[in-house]
């Protein structure tokens, strides 16, 4: 078991076989996007979570305003409403950190075909998913 | 090199790995390099551990998926332990009058005082049973069985269901606090 460069490798899944210079680099580019994903999810999430938590710190003035404007509802269902969107938010949230830990293993078995082109591309991907997602935090 | 050679023959291995299974010595004659589905001689973590059957299978199914529920539970619970004692903290802390008007938050803990209470040694600990539980869910990943996978990815995904929920109401309290 060690790290070695060669154009020849079985990538996770038993089709994913790889032969070819093409085929190396454009499973360098498959690993390398998923690497970016990842770190995009990781950002993304943390964002949402953020935006979630803003958004229902303020719901009482939404409330007042919907029960204004249609006054044939009683108090109930926008609060039932908001509580529909809450679960529908925290299911998305809780598919995306599915999506996040699956990948986040995918990547570790693709490092651990000590193939050194794609553990480059594991490295390159997170790296440039970090520098862009990370600014794009902070701009919430 | 060394792991082509015991890579290749594994197409051929229900025959062949069954006969020395309980053999000792080479335990992983069963590693995998890809993802498949089958519930027939699958080791889980000990050598003890030999799936054969589809209960089996099911029963390993569902610890697993309990043990990456109890890992996102437990990441959880030590964040908002940690935010407790934080906030503690800074109720015991006092307000020092500083330079040019400002009031500086001064607490009373030194750096050996810290490391010595109680909170501390919590998070160490349950520290230490998530960083083992986080190594055997990776190492059960790391069998490509599609089925224990499925278990970490749901439970892991459950669990964040269930429990960050918690999490999210304890950030919005503290939201309306500040």
């Amino acid at each position: 078991m060690h790290f070695i460069f060669s154009n020849e490798v079985v990538l996770l899944f038993d089709f994913w076989s790889v032969h070819s210079p093409a085929g190396m680099a454009l499973s360098v580019l498959v690993v390398l996007l998923l690497a970016v994903l990842y770190e995009s999810i990781k950002v993304g999430k943390a964002k949402l979570l953020y935006q979630a938590t803003v958004g229902m710190s303020i719901p009482t003035s939404q409330l007042t305003e919907e029960t204004d404007q249609d006054s044939s509802s009683s108090d109930s269902p926008p609060v039932s409403r908001t509580r529909l969107r809450w679960f529908f938010c925290h299911f998305g949230q809780s598919l995306i950190h599915v999506i996040q830990v699956v990948i986040g293993y995918f990547m570790m078995l693709a490092v651990m075909s000590y193939n050194t082109w794609i553990f480059f591309g594991v490295i390159l991907g997170s790296a440039v998913g970090y520098y862009l997602a990370y600014p794009l935090l902070s701009m919430v | 090199m060394a792991y082509n050679s015991t890579t290749v023959p594994h197409h051929h291995h229900p025959t062949t790995s069954a006969s020395h299974s309980h053999g000792g010595g080479m335990g992983n004659m069963m590693m995998r390099m890809t993802f498949y589905f089958g519930f027939k001689n699958v080791e889980l973590l000990f050598s003890g551990l030999v799936i054969n059957t589809a209960g089996e299978m099911a029963g390993a199914f569902v610890a697993v998926f309990l043990l990456a529920m109890f890992y996102e539970g437990l990441k959880i619970a030590r964040e908002s332990l940690l935010r407790k004692s934080q906030v503690s903290i800074r109720y015991n802390s006092m307000p020092v009058p500083g330079p040019n008007g400002t009031i500086l938050m001064e607490t009373h803990k030194t750096v050996g005082q810290q490391m010595l209470s109680f909170p501390h040694l919590l998070q160490t600990v349950l520290h230490i049973i998530q960083v083992v539980i986080s190594y055997f869910l990776m190492l059960i990943f790391m069998t490509y069985n599609g089925y224990l996978c499925i278990a970490v990815a749901a439970g892991a995904g459950t669990g964040y269901f269930l429990f960050s929920w918690k999490k999210a109401v304890v950030v919005d309290i503290t939201e309306h606090c500040h």
